[in-house]
């Protein structure tokens, strides 16, 4: 695919994900919230393809859009949220909300060209890093799920555990919590 | 390099916003928690961007770690709203007065 299609179908996945972002924040019911954010997930792994991040993408797919989600999505429809629909949206409060958000864009925005972000990060980062320079060329990450594999298998192994406790901690937590206590003698 | 960094970045902090604007402003709490998960997906993407840039899969790696917790916290989250809802029906914050006086 030439360079000029790939930049197309990368500026429609932006597009596409700031705008289901958008909906997905401002809709009033909250199953079309859940299904813009859905969407937005959705583009959102179709970019980390375009990056070269293959097994993020999958797990994006996977584990966010396949399981947080719906879990997500039955918690909505567990719930009675028909009084939702009468009530305001937004609390009182909102445009405070919008500014906090707009200023930390503005900031972000602003930040990024202080340092250059394409020239001089990636020079010094490639001293620092001992990471030669030509391996920021897209592409650079061929088979990328090996060296993830071999990361997480390797150096990151004690992490990759921690997270499964973790993961362990929020199971046994949600159950304790969710579970309907039976008031005895 | 298909596209300039910074415009990773930007879309990055374009959605982190939304999703500062989304918890700040949204009185369900169920919509505040899908709003973490904009900004955490933000995150995510600046991390993937980061990692294409400097070829170094140590970003993804972050990445996947961030999903798994915020699986976690989607989960307790979740339950803390089942919770909730058992004494006080509706997912409304601003209910959820009993611990203010």
């Amino acid at each position: 695919m030439t360079l000029l299609s790939i930049q197309t179908i990368f500026y429609y996945l932006a597009a596409a994900s700031v705008a289901s972002a958008l909906l997905g924040v401002t809709r009033k019911n909250p199953v079309h919230s859940m299904l813009w954010v859905l969407a937005l997930f959705l583009h959102v792994a179709g970019i980390f393809l375009l990056l070269g991040a293959e097994f993020l993408a999958a797990v994006q797919v996977i584990v966010y859009a396949g399981a947080i989600l719906i879990f997500y999505l039955f918690v909505v429809m567990l719930l009675d949220l028909s009084g939702e629909l009468t009530r305001p949206r937004f609390g009182r409060h909102w445009p405070f909300a919008a500014l906090a958000g707009l200023s930390f864009v503005a900031l972000a925005w602003f930040s990024r060209f202080v340092d250059s972000v394409d020239g001089r990060l990636a020079s010094t980062e490639a001293v620092a890093t001992g990471i030669p320079e030509s391996s920021t060329d897209a592409g650079a990450l061929q088979g990328s799920v090996a060296e993830i594999g071999k990361a997480l298998f390797g150096p990151f192994a004690l992490p990759f555990e921690m997270a499964s406790l973790v993961l362990l901690a929020a199971i046994v937590g949600a159950v304790v919590l969710a579970r309907k206590r039976i008031v005895g003698p | 390099m298909i596209v300039p960094m910074s415009v990773v970045l930007g879309l990055s902090a374009v959605l982190f916003g939304i999703g500062l604007f989304g918890f700040l402003a949204r009185r369900n709490i169920i919509l505040m928690f899908v709003s973490i998960e904009v900004m955490l997906n933000a995150v995510n993407l600046s991390l993937a961007g980061f990692s294409w840039h400097l070829g170094d899969p140590r970003g993804q790696i972050l990445a996947l770690f961030v999903i798994a917790v915020a699986a976690a916290e989607a989960g307790i989250g979740l339950g803390l709203v089942i919770a909730l809802n058992r004494n006080k029906p509706g997912a409304g914050v601003a209910d959820l007065t009993q611990l203010k006086w």
